[in-house]
């Protein structure tokens, strides 16, 4: 029992992680229907700069956690977030009103450039972070007892704030009307005096800040990253974000919770050999049968 | 950073065209990955190996020929190993070869040294694969995965008394390996183990496994595999309130361990089985001081790269530069080397192992265990 | 174009320097000026200077240049798109046909000039050529983006080996064999996968490709796993190229009483891979004016439209993933028996990557410009060993700048147009 109930808390943190990238690949293939291959790799990218930051911060003699904490997510959030906005403008922007094919090759090139740029200025070495909290609160639970560290409540935390936050500004604000508007009718959007450029730009950047919050998090949990992190945790969150019905919000959030589930259930229960196989082919799995996901609208074909 | 680049280039030119234009000499490749991820156990070979050398050199050669070496990158790949060996031993001539270093490069390129019949002598590539195949080329100057894993499974059962033993890998060539080495000298002295997995290589989140290994409750969790992804595991062991002992293998050698774990106390007590200091060897005293003076650590594989080329030059001495024969002379005779007298048995395995146990501590520095 | 005098507004370039200089800074600031050292760090300032002053001084150059009437050219030109293929005038001769069969002759020169070492760098560059050519009819013609086409690669080479060690096989009986085992999977990869298109598409096959190397990782008790196993050399006529021949076997060089060299054996792959890719692409040649290659091209461009012509799109795609992985199967066989040895490892995504990059640089669908590609990219690795570590950098650039120079990539694939003829039908 005890080992089925850390079992969930194990899935539902890395669950959510998965579903804070998963947004970024939702969004954008949401809006301008391609998938950033990239994206993974931004992720990795705030590995690194998190680490760079603490590194900057104890350098200065900051010492206490939530100062610390709270400009390496601001350094790590700003940084990531231009990275977004750059790779945007150099690789997919010129290619607008090209065939998906295109896109999708700029973007491949683009996830190799970030990782091998990575590795030539930082060295291939593992990295880590120093730990920054630690302890955990323990529920006893018949014989056994469940662990919930306070890094994996922080990473529950944070996650569910930075949903809201963004669900709100989607939901509530002027940008996020003119985000819909532009995922629904790009066209129209324009004739509307939406700047949808400008507007696509953002749906990156966003994007990169969510990831950037993940990445932050999970540096900061497990410790060790190098520059070949982003690609397994990338298909992962891709995975989640079409479980969940790509272009969708709450989907990716569901579809990566969901997924971080059914990973610890299936490596704690069956074999962790054949984890990464399990996920692979309920993705394709879930394509086959059911392609807009659990939440996603289908997609209608227009000629 | 590109004028580096362009002088790098400049000077393998030349070092190349030296290399055509002595060809009188005795040519060795020096074989590891001098690029890529691996590009610093590279530096380790060829620091050893080019010391060696220019020791023999200067001692009058071997019956009085100068080694040349040439250096030979593979970065690790089995493909680019296939390619630089054929390089080695048509455009080379190279009659012996140092290296590789990857078990998955030395065991591609041995078939070619066999057809070439060139000798090869590896300082650190210890899959058994390698000298199994009962190629009569292959020698080793360091231990074998199954050597190691005995070391480790004999102080599990002898020293910790240990009964519920998990086996995790990491599905790589050395990291599964060294686990299944370990397993099956286990199970010959009686104990089952209760666990037995693969975790995926590049995944930072072992916490399902983990939770696994308490459900079976392990009291020790042995590791194949390589410090990357033992680092976070065996913090995420510590998180979730695990006491088993924690026991891998030379994989975990770095002091990155430490720093990809994210604290020393979560490598505390950490035990690893590692080939006994190299530097601690009375024969090697001068050249340790030697490096020392040079500015170079012979930390590593330095000293067995030394080794690896003192065995080849006292070979290729005795068989009068012929590999074959030099090959056949190594499977009965002795060598003294930096590292102690080696002696190789018919597979061209050490006959003794050096392995021994090392603990890490709360600083995150390892020492010896007294055995 | 007019050849109006545009005056340029040297400010606005100014500005436009100044602020890509302010995101370089941020962008490559933290990862190239600030370099990790355990939970330490060391500051490379000069390096960041350099990065930082190139990409001003570059997009100073690129704004100026880009207000003169000859920038405005070179955008228009960019930014019209090339769709479609270029028809040639009807009987029209190309230049190269005197280069093919002269190209020809060089090539089954190369193994009695070249040493050996040249010799195994030209067999690896033609087993990319074969998967280039296998990529191309999926991706080029079909425009079905295949992410994982090295699980077809790793089908073959695995095929190989586990003949050899399983049943006894050898080089020549799993040759066709490999061939149509990988044939067999790209059919059960595309039946799922025919509903999809574009992105979707990309992303299954990516995972069915590290669905396969899982797989051969995992599998230990028939593939060894990470071990790998070793895969057999071609025979010729029941001889063997090894020194020592196995029981019941004739060594080559006995046979015909001239001494051993390892040579013969390489001599003996490239023939017979140069063969193999003479045929493929003659039969690449032919599929192409079929009306089954002329499917997949319409397919490619417009599927509704063709579905509304009656084209049966399930058969089309289908033969397109099954000829293209049957392709890539040989080109596994060709790799294991080059190697000796197989193992996991050489099947990453990385290599599918490169494998796509070859046919994207190349120019999709033209079959000239994947062999050159595809000796570009294994070629030029090897000749700039001191360069190994950007390599990567480099392609990656290449895709990204290739997509957006040239989206339908160095050589266009093109096709000689037909003279009308009176038909029955008026």
């Amino acid at each position: 029992m005890d080992i089925i109930l850390q079992q969930l808390v194990n899935g539902l943190s890395l669950g959510s992680v998965y579903g804070l990238i998963a947004i970024g690949y939702t969004m954008v293939y949401g809006i301008i229907g391609m998938i950033n291959f990239a994206h993974g790799d931004v992720y990795m990218v705030s590995a690194y700069v998190t680490a760079i930051a603490i590194a900057l911060l104890s350098f200065f003699g900051i010492e206490s956690f939530p100062v610390v904490i709270l400009g390496t997510l601001i350094f790590t959030i700003f940084v990531t977030g231009v990275y977004g906005w750059v790779i945007e403008r150099v690789a997919y922007r010129p290619l607008r009103g090209s065939s998906r094919l295109s896109i999708l090759i700029s973007a491949i090139g683009m996830s190799l450039i970030l990782q091998n740029y990575v590795q030539i200025s930082q060295g291939a070495k593992q990295q880590g972070v120093p730990t920054l909290l630690s302890g955990a609160i323990r529920f006893d639970v018949g014989d056994g007892f469940v662990q919930l560290t306070y890094m994996k409540l922080f990473i529950l935390c944070a996650s569910f704030i930075g949903m809201g936050v963004l669900t709100y500004i989607i939901q509530k604000t002027k940008l996020g009307r003119m985000c819909r508007a532009t995922q629904q009718d790009p066209k129209m959007a324009s004739i509307l005096g939406i700047d949808t450029d400008k507007i696509i730009s953002t749906v990156f950047v966003i994007g990169a800040t969510m990831a950037a919050l993940a990445g932050v998090l999970v540096t900061l949990d497990y410790g060790g990253f190098d520059f070949y992190v982003g690609f397994i945790i990338g298909i992962k969150a891709f995975t989640a974000a079409v479980l969940g019905g790509i272009g969708s919000l709450p989907g990716a959030m569901l579809g990566g919770i969901i997924l971080g589930l059914s990973e610890a259930l299936f490596a704690g229960l069956i074999s962790s050999d054949y984890k990464d196989v399990f996920s692979f082919s309920l993705l394709v799995i879930i394509l086959i049968f059911r392609p807009s996901g659990l939440l996603g609208k289908p997609e209608v074909e227009k000629v | 950073m590109s004028n580096a680049v362009i002088r790098k280039t400049l000077v393998s030119l030349a070092v190349a065209g030296s290399v055509t234009l002595a060809h009188a000499d005795v040519v060795i490749g020096v074989a590891g990955p001098h690029t890529g991820a691996y590009a610093a156990f590279g530096a380790q070979l060829w620091n050893g190996a080019s010391a060696a050398a220019k020791a023999i050199n200067d001692a009058g050669g071997i019956d009085g020929e100068m080694i040349k070496l040439v250096k030979a990158d593979d970065a690790c790949e089995p493909k680019q190993a296939v390619s630089v060996a054929n390089r080695l031993v048509d455009s080379d001539e190279a009659v012996a070869v140092v290296g590789h270093f990857c078990s998955s490069s030395s065991i591609p390129a041995s078939n070619i040294y066999e057809e070439a019949g060139v000798l090869q002598v590896t300082p650190a590539s210890t899959n058994p694969g390698y000298t199994d195949r009962g190629l009569p080329n292959v020698f080793r100057v360091c231990g074998r995965d199954d050597q190691q894993g005995d070391v480790a499974a004999s102080y599990i059962v002898d020293t910790l008394g240990a009964k519920n033993v998990a086996v995790i890998h990491d599905k790589g060539t050395y990291g599964k390996g060294l686990a299944d080495a370990m397993k099956s000298t286990l199970n010959a002295y009686g104990v089952k183990e209760v666990l037995y997995e693969g975790l995926t290589r590049g995944e930072k989140d072992f916490n399902a496994l983990v939770t696994k290994i308490r459900s079976v409750d392990a009291d020790v969790v042995y590791f194949g595999g390589l410090h990357s992804e033992a680092g976070p595991f065996v913090r995420q062991l510590r998180e979730q309130g695990s006491k088993a002992v924690f026991i891998s293998g030379d994989g975990i050698v770095s002091e990155e361990f430490v720093s990809v774990a994210g604290s020393p106390k979560y490598v505390d007590g950490v035990l690893m089985t590692f080939g006994a200091d190299p530097t601690s060897y009375a024969a090697g005293k001068e050249v340790v001081n030697q490096f020392r003076a040079d500015g170079i650590e012979p930390e590593g594989y330095v000293m067995y790269s030394y080794a690896a080329m003192q065995v080849v030059a006292e070979a290729l001495k005795q068989a009068d530069l012929d590999p074959i024969k030099a090959a056949d002379w190594l499977h009965g005779h002795k060598v003294e080397t930096v590292m102690g007298t080696k002696s190789f048995d018919e597979k061209g395995d050490l006959l003794v192992s050096d392995y021994v146990m090392y603990e890490w501590d709360d600083k995150g520095k390892y020492s010896m265990l007294d055995m | 174009m007019s050849q109006a005098v545009v005056s340029i507004n040297y400010k606005k370039s100014v500005i436009d320097a100044v602020i890509a200089g302010l995101l370089a800074l941020i962008v490559f600031g933290p990862i190239v000026g600030i370099v990790l050292d355990g939970y330490d760090f060391n500051a490379e300032p000069e390096r960041l200077m350099w990065i930082v002053l190139t990409v001003m001084a570059g997009r100073l150059a690129a704004s100026v240049f880009f207000q003169t009437s000859k920038g405005a050219a070179f955008l228009y030109k960019h930014s019209s798109k090339e769709e479609g293929v270029h028809v040639l005038p009807p009987g029209h001769k190309s230049k190269l046909r005197w280069i093919i069969p002269l190209t020809i002759v060089i090539a089954l020169l190369v193994p009695f000039i070249a040493s050996k070492y040249i010799l195994t760098v030209v067999i690896l560059g033609l087993i990319y050529v074969l998967l280039g050519l296998g990529l191309n009819i999926v991706v080029g013609l079909a425009g079905l983006l295949d992410l994982g086409f090295v699980g077809f690669y790793a089908i073959g080479a695995y095929g190989l080996a586990l003949g050899y060690e399983h049943l006894g096989l050898g080089f020549w009986s799993m040759l066709p064999i490999s061939a149509i085992i990988a044939a067999i999977f790209g059919a059960i990869l595309g039946f799922p996968v025919l509903r999809m298109h574009g992105d979707y598409l990309a992303i299954v096959t990516l995972g069915f490709g590290e669905i396969i190397r899982l797989v051969l990782t995992n599998w230990t008790e028939v593939t060894q796993g990470p071990n790998g196993m070793n895969a057999p050399l071609p025979t010729f006529f029941g001889m063997e190229f090894k020194r020592r021949a196995s029981e019941g076997h004739v060594p080559f060089h006995e046979f015909f009483g001239i001494p051993y060299s390892s040579v013969y054996k390489y001599i003996f792959i490239y023939l017979v891979l140069l063969l193999v890719v003479l045929g493929v692409l003659y039969v690449k040649k032919r599929l192409t004016k079929m009306p089954i290659g002329r499917a997949w091209e319409a397919l490619r461009e417009d599927e509704i439209a063709c579905r509304s012509l009656g084209l049966n799109h399930v058969l089309v795609k289908l033969s397109a993933f099954m000829i293209g992985a049957s392709t890539g199967g040989l080109a596994g066989v060709f790799f294991a028996t080059y190697q000796g040895f197989v193992n996991p490892s050489s099947f990453t995504f990385f290599e599918s990557a490169l494998i796509l990059a070859i046919v994207v640089l190349g120019g999709m669908g033209s079959t000239l410009g994947v062999v050159i590609a595809a000796f570009v990219l294994t070629v030029a690795p090897e000749l700039l060993r001191e360069f190994a570590d950007y390599r990567v950098l480099a392609f990656g650039m290449l895709m990204v700048l290739m997509m957006i120079w040239k989206p339908r990539g160095l050589v266009r694939m093109t096709r000689t147009g037909v003279e009308q003829r009176e038909g029955n039908v008026k």
